[in-house]
């Protein structure tokens, strides 16, 4: 799954450590997230969307 | 936001190690080692015993066995969702890598090849080595795929 969860978090000019903290996860798992080897939960991704204040469907979309 | 439990809290020089963290998860498995070895003790120096009394004995290590797995199960509930993963694979892997290296022991010893110390099979103590060896490798292992 594509994410712009990278592209998000820049503007927001948070580390991944920061954004980590405030989605209640590990660093790894943002990196994870970020370099597309792990998709979110369900409720990951929708915190993800809440956060940012984006629908969930801007911030991922399909494809490998 | 609560803050996930990290895998590396219970990994000593992981440089996010906790003395206290390890010792509330693991302190269950020691209990449950002198447990083991007490039994160990007391069914080979009475064997006179009744076999109630031994089969109780015998059985002992086993709570303090199931309250570290209760243990084990609250930490990884509390892992945040790739750590969980991560460490359900790994048990998985462990889980069935113990299953086979049992296995291999006991047909081995069926068919009549001498393995020493493990002629008897892989025992408790046994066993509980060759699924912490297991851990290590596997959590490594799925850990690298995600890194």
């Amino acid at each position: 799954m594509k994410s712009k969860m990278r592209e998000l978090r820049t503007l927001a000019q948070w580390s991944q450590s920061e954004l980590a903290e405030r989605l209640g996860v590990s660093r790894q798992t943002i990196n994870a997230i970020e370099t597309e080897k792990y998709d979110p939960s369900l409720p990951l991704a929708f915190k993800i969307a809440a956060l940012f204040k984006q629908p969930i469907e801007e911030i991922f979309t399909g494809g490998a | 936001m609560d803050k996930p439990n990290l895998i590396e809290s219970i990994i000593p020089c992981s440089g996010h190690y906790s003395l206290k963290k390890d010792l509330h998860l693991n302190a269950w498995l020691a209990v449950a080692t002198a447990t083991y070895v007490a039994e160990l003790y007391l069914t080979t120096r009475h064997p006179d015993w009744s076999p109630l009394t031994r089969g109780l004995i015998a059985l002992a290590p086993l709570i303090p066995g199931f309250l570290y797995i209760r243990g084990w199960l609250q930490f990884i509930r509390g892992l945040d969702e790739l750590q969980r993963r991560i460490q359900l694979e790994a048990f998985l892997f462990t889980a069935l890598g113990t299953i086979i290296v049992g296995t291999v022991i006991d047909t081995l010893n069926a068919s009549g090849v001498s393995l020493g110390f493990l002629r008897h099979g892989l025992g408790l103590g046994g066993a509980f080595m060759v699924m912490f060896t297991l851990w290590l490798l596997a959590g490594a292992v799925v850990n690298c795929r995600y890194k």
